[in-house]
C-alpha cells in the first residue's frame, strides 16, 4: 500500500495506452494524455475553460470505472489505467460524430465531389444561411469539419435534422446562424469567464435548445459588451463577425495596442492580403477583455472605403492630387508665410507618442505656434486651452495644422490657411489648402502611453493605405522643408529616444470594456459611427447619412418567400417581360437607382397575369438586397427578357439537370418541351433534402423526376452528372442533355458526358455582370470563338466551353464583393449606397 | 403553542395532545390530496361541515381533510375512524345528499351501504378498508400517517409519534445515526438505489468543513408518478424530520448545515403544505436554531423548480438552486465532496427522507423485517394505466409483479389482457407478461432491463402498441433532454423520429438494427442518467416485443390497432348484436346500421380512434392492415 495520501503527492503516475505517464495532481486525463503526446479528439474542451463534458468525443475506458467516462472531466489519480483508442471507443466516437454531423449542415462533408468542388471554388460562397461547408465562412478552420474529414467515414447513416432557424442579423457586428450550432457551450462559457454573469446561455430544451440571451432580448439590451470572445472561440460558423467573416481566417496573431482610447488595450489582429480584417483580445482572460471599438471598429476604421490615400493641394480653388514632395513643398511654403503666434496645431491625443511629440515640437519650433491636443474620444469643446479657443474664434489664429475633424464650419471659414493631416475626408478636408493622408492604428510602429502611464510598444502590421504616411514622418519632412535643423530622424527610434517626460493622457471617463454606454464616440474628432455604421446601434452618435429612399414606383413585388434556406421565390409585376419571355431567358434587376445590375434566370412567368417569377439565392450584396425586400415593395429596374432562348433540341428524349438556382431555371424549359411532346426527364440536385424545392411542380411537367442529393438524404446520392450517367447506364436513350446550375456542376456534367456522344447545353449566367454585352465580364471561349454569355447565350455547347478560363473570371471581383457587404445592422430597412475602396475619396 | 426547549417538553406536549382527545370519537377523514380535490373533495368537505353544523353534531363527530388515502380510482374517498369504514365516490353525483348520508350514518352508527366499495370479483360490498384487497395486500410503513392525519396541523403529527425520532437522535452520536441508516440498508428511493447511509457517510467525511447542504429532491417529474407529492401533501413533517435527522448525522460537530427542498412549481399544494409545515416546526423549535434546546441548528429553504425534468438529476438540481441553467455536469467531483455552491452536499429524495424518521424511531431491525436481501423495506408505487384499481400503494420490496398487478391492482379492466408494465417512468423499461412473477426490487428490475426509478408503474393491455408506447416515452425524454450533451440531444431526436416513422408506416426492416445501435450509443455516451436511461423503453420493447416492431416495418401492420396510418377498423357481423353503443361513441358518425342488425364502419369517415372497439362489449370490432400502405416515396432516410 502506498502510504502517501494523494493530496501530499507532487506527481501522479498513471498509464495511458500502455504508456507510463507522470503528471501533476489536478490534471484531467485529457490534459495528461495531451502532455504525453496522446491525442484524444474533443470539441468542447478548451484550454482556457473548465471542463464541460458535452461533446462526448473524448470518451475513454478506465479500469475500475463504469462505462465510458469523458477524459476532459475525469481527474487523474494514482495508478489509473486508461485506454483511449479501443474498438469500442472508436465505434462510440464514430456514432457521436455522426450525431454531431446530423445536427450540423454536413452535405459537403459526405459529398463525393468535395475535393474537386473546393479546388475549383477556392472561396466560400457568401451565403445568407450556411447550408453546407461551401457556404460557410468558417470552412477553412472548422473543427467539426476537420474531425469529420480526418477521422470519420464519409457515409453516414443518419438523416440531417436541420433546425430551420432564421439567420440572426439584427444585432450590430455579429451574425448568428444557429443552424450550425453544435451546442459545445464554448460561447456562453467564455462569456461567463470574462464577464462574470454571462449575457448568453442555452435557452429551451431538447431539439429547441439554442444559445441566446435571456428572454431573447437583443444583444445590445442583454448586457453584452461586444467583446467578441464568443465569436472568436466558436469552433463552427455559427457566430460570425459580420465584417470579417468572408475574408477567411488569414494570418492570425499579430499583437499591437489599440490607441482609440487612453486605456491602450493589447489586441491581436488577423491579417488577410495586407489588410487587418479583425482584431481580438490577446487571450481569453478577464484582464484581456476589450471593448466593442477594439474588437469590431478597429479594422473597419483602418479599411474605411473613404480612406485618404494621396496628398492633395489646393490649386485654383480645387483640391488636386500631387506627389508627396510637391505636397510637402507646398505646405512648407504656405506655413512660412505666417508670423509666430498666428499659427496653431490641434491634434488628437489618441495617437502614438512619437506623432504627438513631433506635432508639439513642430508647432513650437518650426511654426512657433500654439499646440493643443484633444483628449481621446472628445471634440473641440473639450480642448482645455480656453485662450486658444478664444483666439481661434476671434480670428487671431490665421493658420492651423489640424490632425482631425475638430473645427466647425464657421471657424474653418475664418482661417487663412488650413493644413489637414487625417485619414478620412471631413468638413475640414473640404476647406483645406492641403490634405495629407496619414497612417493610423495598426499601420503604425511606435509607442503608446496609456492612462496609467505605462509605455506600450506598437509594431506595424500592415502597410498604410495608399500613399498615407505616419504623421511623424510628414512633420519631419515639413520641418526639413522649412530648413529647420535638428530633425535627423532616420526612423521612428530616433523620435522615441527624443521623448522625455511626456504626460500620461487623461483617463477616459467610464469603462468602455464593461459598458456600451461608456464607449468613446470619436476618433480624430470625427464620430466613429459615421465610419462604422453598426456603432449607431450601440448608442454612439453620428451624423445623418444620406439614405436612398426605397423606390415607390417600378416593378412591384407580389410574392416573396424563402422556399428553402437561402432560396427566395420572388414574383414581380412585369407584364411586358411576361408577354415576351421564352424558356432559358433572363432579366437584369436593379433594386434601386444605385444598385448593381444583376442577372436572374426566369423561373416562371404568366403572360395573362403579367408576372414573372425568379428564384433568388442569397449569395452576397445584391442578392441580399433582394432578399430583404418584401411583398408590396418596388424594384427600380427590371430589364428583359434578355438572352437567346434555348433552341428546341433535336430528338425525342431530353434530360434536364438543375442544381441550386438552376432548378428554377430549368422549370420553363421542362414545361415548354413537355408541351412540344418531348419526353422530359428532370434531374433535381440539392445538397440535402431540406434544400430541395419545386419537386411537385416538376412532377407535373416531367415524364420522370430523379432526385439527387449530395448527402443521400433523399433520392440518390450524388449530383446531376451521376444521374446522367445513371440514365446512360440503364439504357435510356437520351438525345440531349441540358444542365443549369453553378459552374462547378456544369463543368462536372461536361466532363462526365464528354464521351457519351450526346450533346450538352449549359447556361452560363453565373458569370454575367451587365447583361447587355457592354462590360465584357462574361467573355468566354467556345471552341475557337470568343462569345459574350449575355448576348450570345446563356446557352452554349458545354463540351466546347473553356472552363478554366471561365473559372478564373468567376473570382475576378472577390475582394470587391466582400467589401460591398453592408455593415449596418438594419440594412434590410434601408438601402445604403455601395462604397468600396475603388472610388475617389474627396468628392463626397 | 410555545417553543419546545427540550425532549421532555416535547413528550409532555405529545401527552397533552393525546389526553385532550377521545380515542373513540368518530372522525370523518376526507381525502384532500390533489386527485380527490379534482373530484370535488373540498366541496364535499364543506357540505359535510355544513351538515354537521345543521345537525348540531360538531361535538360528537370530528371531520378533517387529510392526505392521500391511496385508492385514487375511487375518488373522492372518505373514511370513518376509528372503525375504518371506507366510502368511495362520495359526492360524485350529489355532494349534498352524500354528505347528509355520511353524517347520518356516522351519527347513528350505521353504514351507508351504497357508498361502500364493491369488490368487482365477488360483487360484494366491503365495509372496512382493511378488508378491501387493494389495502389488505399493502404494508403501509411510510404512508402510515398519510390519509390519517391533518397535514396542516403539526400537533397531529406529534400525536402520531412525530418528531420522536428526532428527539431520540439528538441524544445519539451523529456517527451512530449514520451507522443505523447503514445498518437498515436503506437505498435511495429516487431511482438509483444508492445506499443512503454510505452517501451520508461520504458527505459527513468530506474535507471542506465550512458548510454542509442537505437537499430534498422533490422534483418528481415522471409522467404518471405522484408518490412524492402524496407524501408531502399528506405527511410533510415526516420529510422535514428526516432532513433534520440527516443534517444532524451529516453535519453536527463538523460544521453548519443548511437545507433546501427543491420542488416543482407545478405542485402548488405541496409547496403550500411544506411552507406551513416549516413555519410550524420553526415556531415550535423543532427546526431552526437550538433544535429542541440543543446546540444543533438547521434551517430549510424551499426552492421551486421551473418544470424541467432534468432538474431531478442531482447535479442539474444543484445548478438550478445556484441560479444557473439546470444542466447536469460530470461526476466526479460528487456532490458529497463538492455540490451546492461548491460545498459538500447530500441529496435524497422525498420518500427516502420520509423513511428516515421511521427507521430511527423503530430501529434498523424493524426496517429490515420486510424486503429482500438487497432491497430492504417497503416501496411506494403509483399504479396507473390499464388497471382496475389505480392509485398509490406501498408494498414490501420483492413482492411479485403479479401480486401488484392482479391482486392489488385488480388486473386489467374491460376483459382485456395484461400486456406489459412500464416501471421507472420514461427512464425505465417495459416488462412483459411472461415476467409477471418477477419480484419487484432493484436487482430484478434492472436485470429485466428496467429500473425501480421513483416508483411509477404504468400498466398496458393488449390494445397498447409497444412501438407507440416507446414513441411516447421518447417524445418525453427528447423534449426534456437539456440539450447539453450530444448523444442525448441528437440521439433521442433520431430515436423519436424513427419510432414516429415506424408508427406512420414509414419504417424499414433495417430500422430495427439502427434503433438498437443508436440506443446503445445514447446509453453509453450520454452525460447523465436522463440520457443514459432514455433508450430503455426502446431497448426493452425491442427485447420483448420485436415481433410487434417487425409487423410495423415488414407488414405495415399494427397488431394492437393503435397506429392509425396502418390499420382499418371493421365490424365482424357475426359478433355484432346491433346494440348501437359503438355508433353512439363514434366521434365522426362513421358507423351505420339498424338496431339489432350488424353495423358497418365507413372507412372514409373513420379516423381510427378506437372508440368503437373500446366500447364494444362483444368483441365485434377488430382491426386489420390498411389497404393503402403509406407511400414509400415520402421516406426520408439515408440508407
Amino acid at each position: 500500500m502506498n502510504s502517501f495520501s494523494e493530496s501530499t503527492m507532487d506527481t501522479i503516475s498513471l498509464t495511458i495506452d500502455n504508456q507510463q505517464i507522470t503528471t501533476e495532481p489536478g490534471r484531467t486525463v485529457l490534459q495528461a494524455a495531451e502532455e504525453a503526446g496522446i491525442s484524444i479528439p474533443t470539441i468542447c474542451a478548451h484550454e482556457d475553460l473548465p471542463s464541460y463534458g458535452a461533446c462526448r468525443m473524448c470518451v475513454v475506458e478506465i479500469e475500475g470505472m463504469r462505462g465510458y467516462p469523458t477524459s476532459c472531466t475525469t481527474p487523474v489519480s494514482e495508478g489509473m489505467v486508461v485506454q483511449t483508442d479501443t474498438t469500442e471507443l472508436r465505434k462510440l466516437r464514430n456514432q457521436v460524430m455522426e450525431f454531431i454531423l446530423s445536427g450540423h449542415p454536413d452535405s459537403c462533408l459526405v459529398c463525393d465531389h468535395r475535393e474537386d468542388c473546393e479546388k475549383y471554388r477556392p472561396n466560400v460562397t457568401k451565403a445568407g444561411r450556411s447550408t453546407r461547408c461551401g457556404f460557410c465562412s468558417n470552412r477553412d478552420v472548422c473543427m467539426v469539419r476537420n474531425y469529420a474529414i480526418t477521422c470519420y467515414e464519409r457515409h453516414l447513416n443518419l438523416p440531417t435534422l436541420y433546425c430551420h432557424y432564421n439567420l440572426e442579423r439584427d444585432d450590430p457586428f455579429m451574425e448568428r446562424d444557429l443552424n450550425l450550432c453544435i451546442l459545445c457551450g464554448l460561447c456562453w462559457r467564455i462569456c461567463e469567464k470574462i464577464h462574470g454573469s454571462p449575457a448568453i446561455s442555452i435557452n429551451n430544451r431538447g431539439r429547441w435548445a439554442k444559445v441566446g440571451t435571456a428572454f431573447n432580448s437583443s444583444y445590445v439590451d442583454s448586457g453584452c459588451t461586444f467583446c467578441g470572445a464568443c465569436i472568436d472561440i466558436c469552433p463552427t460558423g455559427t457566430l460570425t463577425d459580420r465584417y470579417a467573416r468572408w475574408y477567411g481566417k488569414g494570418n492570425f496573431g499579430w499583437e499591437t495596442v489599440c490607441t482609440l482610447c487612453p486605456e491602450g488595450c493589447k489586441i491581436k489582429s488577423t491579417l488577410s492580403d495586407n489588410k487587418v480584417v479583425s482584431t481580438e483580445m490577446i487571450s481569453f482572460d478577464r484582464e484581456s477583455r476589450i471593448c466593442a471599438l477594439g474588437r469590431f471598429a478597429y479594422a473597419q476604421l483602418m479599411n474605411a472605403p473613404k480612406r485618404l490615400k494621396r496628398p492633395y493641394i489646393r490649386d485654383n480653388d480645387e483640391l488636386t492630387p500631387v506627389s508627396w514632395p510637391d505636397a510637402i513643398d507646398f505646405v512648407a511654403k504656405k506655413l512660412a508665410e505666417y508670423e509666430p503666434g498666428q499659427c496653431a496645431t490641434i491634434v488628437d491625443s489618441a495617437n502614438i507618442r512619437e506623432n504627438l511629440h513631433l506635432y508639439r515640437r513642430f508647432t513650437e519650433e518650426a511654426m512657433q505656434g500654439r499646440f493643443a491636443s484633444v483628449p481621446a474620444g472628445d471634440g473641440f469643446d473639450d480642448i482645455d486651452d480656453e485662450s486658444l479657443k478664444a483666439d481661434l474664434q476671434a480670428g487671431k489664429i490665421k493658420a492651423v495644422v489640424l490632425g482631425g475633424d475638430y473645427l466647425d464650419p464657421e471657424l474653418l471659414e475664418g482661417l487663412d490657411c488650413l493644413i489637414v493631416l487625417d485619414y478620412l475626408p471631413s468638413a475640414a478636408t473640404k476647406r483645406a489648402d492641403a490634405v495629407l493622408p496619414v497612417a493610423i492604428l495598426a499601420e503604425l510602429t511606435g509607442t503608446f502611453r496609456d492612462d496609467a502611464g505605462e509605455i506600450k510598444p506598437l509594431k506595424r502590421a500592415v502597410d498604410a493605405a495608399g500613399e498615407a504616411r505616419p504623421e511623424w514622418m510628414i512633420l519631419r519632412d515639413l520641418a526639413g522643408a522649412l530648413n529647420r535643423n535638428g530633425w535627423p530622424y532616420d526612423d521612428i527610434n530616433g523620435v522615441t529616444e527624443d521623448i522625455t517626460n511626456d504626460p500620461a493622457p487623461q483617463p477616459w471617463p467610464g469603462s468602455p470594456r464593461d459598458s456600451l454606454k461608456d464607449l468613446p464616440p470619436r476618433f480624430r474628432g470625427a464620430y466613429l459611427a459615421d465610419t462604422v455604421p453598426a456603432l449607431k446601434d450601440v448608442g454612439l452618435p453620428s451624423h445623418p447619412t444620406p439614405i436612398h429612399p426605397r423606390p415607390t414606383t417600378g416593378f412591384k413585388i407580389l410574392k416573396h418567400e424563402e422556399v428553402v434556406p437561402n432560396f427566395f421565390l420572388i414574383t414581380i409585376e412585369a407584364p411586358k417581360i411576361a408577354q415576351y419571355a421564352r424558356p432559358g431567358q433572363f432579366v437584369i434587376l436593379m433594386v434601386d437607382e444605385t444598385s448593381e445590375r444583376v442577372p436572374f434566370t426566369l423561373a416562371d412567368w404568366d403572360a395573362e397575369a403579367g408576372t414573372i417569377t425568379l428564384i433568388i439565392e442569397e449569395v452576397g450584396r445584391s442578392s441580399g438586397e433582394l432578399v430583404f425586400l418584401s411583398e408590396g415593395d418596388f424594384i427600380a429596374h427590371v430589364t428583359g427578357p434578355l438572352g437567346v432562348e434555348l433552341p428546341v433540341p433535336e430528338g425525342d428524349t431530353i434530360a434536364l439537370g438543375g442544381g441550386c438556382y438552376g432548378i428554377g431555371a430549368i422549370y420553363p424549359i421542362a414545361r415548354e418541351l413537355k408541351q412540344l411532346g418531348k419526353k422530359v426527364i428532370t434531374v433535381l440536385e440539392a445538397c440535402s433534402s431540406y434544400t430541395l424545392y419545386m419537386e411537385s411542380q416538376f412532377r407535373e411537367v416531367s415524364d420522370e423526376v430523379i432526385i439527387m442529393t449530395k448527402d443521400g438524404g433523399k433520392g440518390m446520392k450524388g449530383g446531376v452528372q451521376e444521374a446522367f450517367t445513371h440514365l446512360v447506364d440503364r439504357g435510356t436513350k437520351v438525345d440531349q442533355f441540358v444542365a443549369v446550375g453553378c459552374t462547378f456542376m456544369m463543368r462536372m456534367v461536361t466532363e462526365t458526358t464528354r464521351n457519351f456522344g450526346i450533346p450538352l447545353q449549359v447556361a452560363l449566367n453565373p458569370i454575367m455582370v451587365d447583361g447587355t454585352g457592354m462590360c465584357g465580364a462574361c467573355r468566354i471561349t467556345i471552341g475557337d470563338e470568343t462569345k459574350f454569355a449575355c448576348i450570345d447565350g446563356p446557352f452554349f455547347d458545354g463540351h466546347q466551353v473553356d472552363w478554366d478560363e471561365l473559372g478564373s473570371r468567376r473570382g475576378a471581383y472577390a475582394a470587391e464583393e466582400i467589401e460591398a457587404i453592408p455593415q449596418d445592422t438594419h440594412h434590410h430597412e434601408k438601402l445604403v449606397p455601395i462604397t468600396t475602396s475603388g472610388g475617389c475619396a474627396l468628392d463626397d | 403553542m410555545n417553543r419546545i426547549k427540550s425532549v421532555e417538553e416535547l413528550n409532555r406536549l405529545r401527552d397533552e395532545i393525546r389526553a385532550s382527545r377521545d380515542p373513540n370519537k368518530r372522525c370523518i377523514t376526507v381525502c384532500g390530496d390533489t386527485g380527490c380535490r379534482a373530484a370535488g373533495s373540498l366541496d364535499l368537505a364543506d357540505k359535510l361541515r355544513a351538515e354537521m353544523k345543521q345537525q348540531g353534531v360538531e361535538g360528537e363527530i370530528e371531520m378533517k381533510v387529510c392526505g392521500c388515502h391511496g385508492f385514487c380510482q375511487q375518488a373522492p374517498v372518505v373514511a370513518v375512524e376509528p372503525e375504518g369504514i371506507f366510502y368511495r365516490h362520495v359526492g360524485h353525483k350529489n355532494p349534498e345528499r352524500d354528505a347528509k348520508a355520511v353524517i347520518d350514518g356516522t351519527r347513528d352508527n350505521e353504514t351507508v351501504e351504497r357508498l361502500l366499495y364493491r369488490d368487482p370479483k365477488t360483487k360484494k360490498r366491503i365495509k372496512h378498508y382493511r378488508d378491501i384487497p387493494y389495502y389488505a395486500m399493502q404494508t403501509k410503513r411510510v404512508l402510515d400517517n398519510t390519509g390519517k392525519i391533518d397535514p396542516n396541523k403539526i400537533e397531529e403529527y406529534i400525536a402520531a409519534d412525530g418528531y420522536a425520532a428526532l428527539a431520540k437522535v439528538l441524544s445519539l452520536d451523529p456517527g451512530d445515526v449514520v451507522d443505523e441508516i447503514k445498518k437498515a440498508d436503506l437505498r435511495g428511493r429516487g431511482g438509483g438505489g444508492f445506499p443512503t447511509g454510505i452517501k451520508w457517510g461520504f458527505c459527513r467525511e468530506a474535507d471542506d468543513q465550512t458548510m454542509r447542504y442537505i437537499i430534498c429532491n422533490a422534483d418528481e417529474g415522471d409522467p404518471g408518478a405522484f408518490m412524492d407529492r402524496s407524501i408531502i401533501e399528506g405527511d410533510p413533517h415526516s420529510v422535514l424530520e428526516g432532513m433534520i435527522i440527516g443534517a444532524y448525522a451529516i453535519s453536527h460537530r463538523v460544521c453548519p448545515a443548511q437545507g433546501y427542498i427543491y420542488i416543482r412549481a407545478e405542485y402548488p399544494l405541496a409547496v403550500q403544505k411544506l411552507r406551513k409545515a416549516i413555519e410550524q416546526a420553526e415556531e415550535l423549535g423543532l427546526l431552526g436554531d437550538n433544535i429542541l434546546g440543543s446546540d444543533f441548528n438547521f434551517h430549510i429553504k424551499i426552492k421551486q423548480g421551473a418544470g424541467a425534468f432534468v432538474c431531478g438529476e442531482e447535479t442539474a438540481l444543484i445548478a438550478s438552486i445556484e441560479g444557473k441553467r439546470g444542466m447536469p455536469r460530470s461526476r466526479p467531483p460528487f456532490p458529497a465532496v463538492s455540490g451546492l455552491f461548491g460545498k459538500p452536499t447530500n441529496i435524497n429524495n422525498v420518500e427516502t427522507w420520509a423513511t428516515v424518521p421511521r427507521i430511527m424511531k423503530r430501529g434498523a431491525d424493524w426496517f429490515t423485517e420486510v424486503g429482500t436481501e438487497k432491497s430492504k423495506g417497503t416501496k411506494i408505487f403509483s399504479l396507473v394505466g390499464k388497471i382496475s384499481n389505480s392509485g398509490l400503494i406501498e408494498v414490501p420490496m420483492g413482492m411479485p409483479l403479479r401480486t401488484i398487478v392482479e391482486e392489488i391492482g385488480g388486473g386489467v379492466p374491460d376483459g382485456r389482457t395484461f400486456k406489459a408494465v412500464q416501471t421507472g417512468g420514461p427512464s425505465g423499461g417495459c416488462i412483459p407478461a411472461e415476467l409477471l412473477d418477477l419480484p419487484v426490487d432493484y436487482e430484478h428490475l434492472k436485470e429485466a432491463g428496467s429500473m425501480m426509478g421513483s416508483g411509477g408503474m404504468v400498466v398496458m393491455d393488449d390494445y397498447s402498441c409497444m412501438v407507440d408506447v416507446a414513441r411516447y416515452f421518447l417524445s418525453f425524454t427528447e423534449s426534456e433532454s437539456c440539450g447539453k450533451c450530444v448523444p442525448c440531444r441528437m440521439g433521442t431526436q433520431h430515436l423519436l423520429n424513427m419510432l414516429t416513422d415506424i408508427c406512420h408506416g414509414h419504417g424499414t426492416p433495417s430500422d430495427i438494427e439502427r434503433l438498437r445501435n443508436i440506443s446503445d450509443a445514447v446509453a453509453k455516451g450520454s452525460l447523465c442518467g436522463l440520457g443514459q436511461t432514455a433508450p430503455n423503453p426502446v431497448i426493452t420493447t425491442l427485447r420483448y416485443f420485436e415481433d410487434e416492431y417487425r409487423a410495423h416495418v415488414e407488414d405495415r401492420d399494427c397488431p394492437a390497432g393503435v397506429c392509425r396510418d396502418l390499420v382499418m377498423y371493421e365490424i365482424e357481423p357475426e359478433n355484432c348484436t346491433g346494440c348501437g353503443v359503438c355508433q353512439l361513441n363514434c366521434p365522426t358518425l362513421a358507423i351505420a346500421g339498424e338496431k339489432k342488425e350488424p353495423h358497418i364502419i365507413d372507412s372514409a369517415l373513420c379516423i381510427r380512434c378506437g372508440a368503437c372497439r373500446d366500447s364494444c362489449k362483444f368483441e365485434a370490432v377488430f382491426t386489420h392492415v390498411h389497404e393503402n400502405t403509406p407511400d414509400d416515396q415520402s421516406i426520408v432516410s439515408r440508407t
